[in-house]
């Protein structure tokens, strides 16, 4: 991995200096199932494309982030913070 | 004979400059500052520079292009470097490789008479079996076919290993005319540009090159032979305030979003360019007949660059085999060095000559039409060759020569166009491999798309370096039909063995059809059986020659039978070049008290980037001293973390299993974390330091992950809440041991006594006037203190309780004592006597958690493990009194079967035998239970299951 990733708040940097968590998932409720627990816990869609997934700018100025990355080519991303989550996910349904 | 020469006809010879005398193999030579040093050792008529790598054949110097084999050297203890790559020194000490005595008297060369005994596939036929044979056999192969010897003690291991940065806008990759174009281009769009050579000097192939320059965009250049326009250019560059140029530096790998990857020296560049023009040129091909590997078979290229740049004529009687022009015009520079040109060797009939044939034909140059090389004659170096029909077997004719030159047309080097993620693809007419796509923001000129004239490489360039500038799309590139060099002829077929096809593996035809005939008909399998192609030169000589001449020999076609992906690094890299100076560039963290820790004779401990004292005195010696006196720890790099707020204790009862609400202002109480997967994975104390205001104490390795996974929940569900990492700002030391009331009471304003400030509580104060905060905690089993104060103070608070204590006897204790101290006391370090299958119950720390809370980090899994009931426990044991201390990690051992493991395990110098940790089935995990533990060697010791901790189970000692 050498590409770089954009830092809503530093601008574009080289990957490495990036941490990254997950896929964008939604977390359980108490209520819910076991099993949905040990999929949130342990299943990962691996998208071939474009997914949403959380970095950490951890040598830089350790903001969390979602950054919409395409897996295949590592070229397009899109990088937003969570709060305007809904906006792109609303984007990307009309899209 | 090859010799210096001091003028020729067609063209300026350079400058020399100065002498520099240098060593080969110990004896000193002479050259000059613009040689390589196989240029140099050419010209002092060191015609043998190394011994092949399975039949100890001798090898000469071939491509100059830096990929063969033959001129890898040892220069100042670096070994497997190329000779035809590195400027000369003065007092440059070159050693041969894989020679002994030397590459002129070789015992190895036995080999060749015994290379039956070495077939090939020769690795998996003759030590597959039985098993014990391949390390012996592994240890000879090793020394005869070994590359350079690493000198372990060597001066390279103080050499200095540097990682630089660049970020052009333009990176241009090779200067040759295509290269400069590229770059004048660049800069003419008024962007920074970088260019990069792997030589000395810029120029490429046009530095040797004496063809009419005609068609070129710079239009002062026609007219002028193509050696002294390509001078032109290069000055009219020199200037230029947005240009860097970069020579004797290999570009090795092309990543992901143009990072260009060089080596230099020992230094390793990392260059991000907005975009990259890639213009590697391209080398000979490699003909392959028998004995094509003999020292006096050279490239074309290798012997015009010797002749035209360092003034060296390899031979002195040369013969040319040929299929294009090109071969004329290495005649006509060998013609003009003053060397005897006995015979151009063409393939070709009936074609239209060119511009050097006929110069060559004015000459009275001897000129074969219809014919190519069948053989190499000569043993230790060329002495004649046999030419005839490409199509027959019969020897035509035969020459007497001591130079056999190969100019065959030209394969492009391909390896960091396909780095940019595309693979290369056979293009039948043109016989060449190609990259046709490149990814955005990556571009090609030059050779690469195949032999042109200097114009239009210069203009082919240009236009690829405007593009490059602009961000526009890759151009197409264009070559006019007489450009396109004809197929080479069928490498002939004229019996005789030595046809070598990969020489850095030894890998000839015949041995190729024979792994074919044997059903490794694929390339791919081909490759693996055969080795051919994985030695140092990883394809750059032979992978168009193996392409081509597997898909005859197993018919398969062109397209299918190509070699596989070119993958980084270009050309091997050391790994200290890689690995920089320091690893990852991290730091040495130190804790504010590390001068006073060097003042006694400590021995640090790596702990993440920190340095931690592991033990002044003995470990033993320590505990005895913290058992029955007073001892002092640094834990400065314990993570300290400050929650505040009004949303505090409602994050604090999601973040942590348990509940804080009874928490009062003054208490401190023992806390494990667990991750959403119900794992353990870190304690430390909470502590309700003022009002509102958390104190979180973590392990050392996990401080910066706690506070990213903080942050994250705060991201996601945000609270009104801050956070602040202290981990850097306090300083913290333990001072614990049984004399610790009497000593510190005198010291500061808290009321220390048991009534006033009892275990598990904190306070607040001062200590010789610094404000500090104390946790009455016991993670040693005695009476003891943590104190956390600013880190300015770290030193000077450490060195005063220090002074203070001297009647006392307080002393500082270390690491490796704490493990020991807490072991006695049964105490767990998550990571140590956990892992990633640890859940809380098992180890013992199920009191810490809380679970009719409505949400939690972990709830879920937690609850699943409680229905599932317990399978195992970390238990405290003791061994009995002489047994044998095992190594941590062994296994526990029931009826011959591993049932579990110890995690920790020591001497206790409290009760003079060994204690420990360990995981038991739960249907053993019962107090006084006795079982077996296993050491590395197999010996046996006995355990016994201990209730609670070996030393002051009831905690009496730590709550008085």
């Amino acid at each position: 991995m050498s590409f770089q990733l954009s830092c809503p708040n530093c601008g574009k940097r080289a990957v490495g200096e990036f941490a990254f968590r997950s896929e964008l998932l939604e977390r359980p409720s108490q209520d819910d199932d076991f099993r949905e627990w040990a999929e949130y816990v342990y299943l990962r869609r691996n998208r071939w494309g474009k997914q949403i997934e959380w970095w950490y700018h951890r040598g830089g100025c350790q903001s969390w982030f979602l950054v919409e990355r395409d897996t295949v080519n590592n070229t397009d991303h899109r990088s937003f913070w969570y709060k305007d989550l809904p906006q792109v996910l609303a984007e990307r349904e009309e899209g | 004979m090859a010799r210096r020469i001091q003028e020729h006809r067609y063209l300026t010879l350079p400058e020399r400059g100065q002498k520099v005398s240098f060593k080969y193999n110990g004896k000193t030579l002479t050259g000059y500052e613009t040689d390589t040093i196989a240029s140099a050792l050419m010209a002092e008529e060191v015609k043998i520079t190394g011994r092949s790598f399975k039949y100890h054949r001798p090898r000469g110097q071939f491509d100059a292009e830096g990929h063969g084999p033959e001129v890898m050297v040892t220069v100042d203890d670096e070994p497997n470097l190329w000779a035809d790559l590195i400027p000369l020194h003065e007092g440059m000490e070159v050693k041969s490789q894989n020679a002994w005595p030397s590459p002129e008297f070789d015992l190895a060369a036995v080999n060749q008479v015994t290379v039956p005994m070495l077939p090939n596939g020769f690795y998996y036929k003759m030590f597959h079996k039985p098993k014990w044979v391949w390390p012996l056999a592994e240890a000879q192969i090793r020394k005869v076919a070994g590359l350079g010897k690493i000198d372990i003690k060597g001066r390279h291991n103080k050499r200095r290993y540097e990682k630089r940065y660049r970020f052009p806008d333009v990176c241009v990759i090779g200067g040759g005319p295509a290269g400069l174009g590229a770059a004048l281009a660049a800069l003419e769009e008024g962007k920074q540009v970088l260019l990069i050579d792997n030589r000395a000097e810029l120029g490429g192939h046009a530095l040797f090159d004496l063809s009419p320059v005609s068609g070129s965009p710079v239009s002062e250049l026609n007219g002028q032979p193509a050696y002294q326009a390509v001078q032109t250019l290069i000055e009219e560059l020199a200037d230029s305030p947005n240009l860097e140029v970069m020579v004797n530096t290999t570009v090795f790998a092309l990543y992901e979003d143009n990072l260009v990857a060089a080596q230099c020296g020992n230094d390793m560049f990392k260059i991000r360019a907005e975009s990259v023009v890639l213009c590697p040129g391209a080398t000979d091909r490699l003909l392959v007949f028998e004995n094509n590997d003999i020292p006096g078979v050279m490239s074309a290229r290798a012997v015009e660059r010797d002749i035209a740049r360092h003034g060296v004529l390899p031979g002195e009687d040369a013969v040319v085999v040929t299929t294009h022009d090109g071969g004329y015009h290495t005649a006509m520079m060998l013609h003009g060095a003053g060397a005897k040109v006995v015979a151009v060797v063409d393939s070709r009939t009936g074609n239209t000559p060119g511009h050097f044939e006929n110069q060559a034909r004015e000459a009275g140059i001897e000129i074969h039409k219809g014919h190519t090389v069948h053989r190499a004659r000569g043993g230790r170096y060329v002495t004649g060759v046999d030419i005839g029909a490409p199509t027959e077997n019969d020897t035509a004719r035969s020459f007497n020569c001591d130079l056999l030159v190969m100019a065959v047309g030209f394969k492009p080097t391909l390896n960091l166009l396909s780095m940019g993620r595309k693979t290369p693809v056979w293009n039948t007419e043109r016989q060449i491999l190609e990259v046709t796509e490149l990814p955005e923001h990556i571009y090609s000129a030059g050779e690469v798309h195949g032999n042109a004239s200097f114009g239009r490489l210069l203009e082919e360039g240009s236009t690829a370096g405007k593009a490059a500038a602009q961000g526009a799309a890759n151009p197409a590139t264009t070559r006019s039909t007489d450009e396109i060099i004809a197929a080479l002829p069928a490498d002939i077929e004229c019996g005789g063995k030595n046809h070598f096809i990969c020489k850095c593996m030894d890998v000839t035809r015949n041995e190729a059809r024979v792994s074919i005939g044997e059903g490794y008909d694929q390339v791919e399998s081909l490759k693996r059986y055969t080795s051919l192609g994985m030695g140092p030169c990883q394809g750059k000589s032979c992978h168009e020659a193996i392409a081509r001449l597997a898909a005859i020999d197993t018919g398969l076609t062109p397209e299918e039978a190509m070699p596989t992906t070119m993958r980084p690094p270009f050309m091997p890299t050391t790994f200290g070049t890689l690995a920089g100076r320091a690893p990852h560039l991290g730091p040495v963290r130190r804790t504010a008290m590390h001068h006073a820790h060097l003042d006694r004779d400590v021995t640090f401990l790596d702990a993440g980037q920190w340095k931690r004292p592991d033990h002044y005195l003995s470990p033993e010696e320590e505990v005895k001293h913290v058992r029955t006196k007073i001892g002092m720890i640094d834990v400065s790099t314990l993570g300290k973390i400050e929650i505040s707020g009004p949303d505090a204790l409602d994050f604090l009862h999601f973040l942590l299993p348990g509940k804080f609400k009874q928490l009062a202002v003054g208490k401190t109480r023992y806390s494990v974390m667990i991750a959403e997967d119900g794992i353990l994975f870190e304690d430390g104390t909470l502590s309700h330091i003022s009002e509102g205001r958390y104190y979180l104490s973590t392990t050392t390795g996990n401080q910066d992950a706690i506070m990213s996974m903080m942050m994250w929940w705060l991201t996601v569900e945000p609270r009104d809440v801050q956070v602040k990492n202290l981990s850097g700002a306090n300083a913290a030391m333990n001072v614990t041991g049984p004399g610790t009331r009497e000593f510190m009471q005198p010291l500061t304003d808290v009321d220390l006594s048991n009534e006033a400030f009892p275990y598990m509580a904190c306070r607040e104060g001062l200590i010789a006037g610094v404000p500090v905060v104390m946790f009455r905690i016991g993670f040693t089993g005695e009476l003891g203190y943590e104190i956390h104060y600013p880190a300015e103070y770290g030193e000077s608070l450490w060195n005063h309780l220090l002074e203070e204590g001297k009647s006392q006897d307080v002393r500082p204790f270390g690491v490796e004592t704490q493990r020991i101290l807490r072991l006695e006391k049964g105490h767990l370090i998550p990571g140590t006597d956990t892992d990633a299958l640890s859940n809380p119950y098992e180890a013992g720390v199920g009191f810490t958690i809380k679970d009719d809370k409505p949400d939690f980090l972990g709830k879920a899994f937690l609850k699943d493990f409680k229905d599932r009931g317990i399978e195992n426990r970390l238990i405290p044991y003791v061994l009995d009194k002489g047994a044998v201390i095992p190594e941590d990690g062994v296994a526990v051992i029931e009826q011959g079967k591993a049932v579990g493991r110890v995690t920790s395990s020591r001497t206790s110098p409290t009760l003079g035998q060994g204690i420990g940790l360990a995981w038991l089935p739960d249907s053993m995990a019962k107090t006084d239970q006795r079982f077996t533990i296993r050491n590395r060697k197999g010996v046996d010791s006995k355990a016994t299951v201990i209730d609670h901790a070996s030393y002051d189970p009831h905690g009496e000692r730590l709550k008085s």
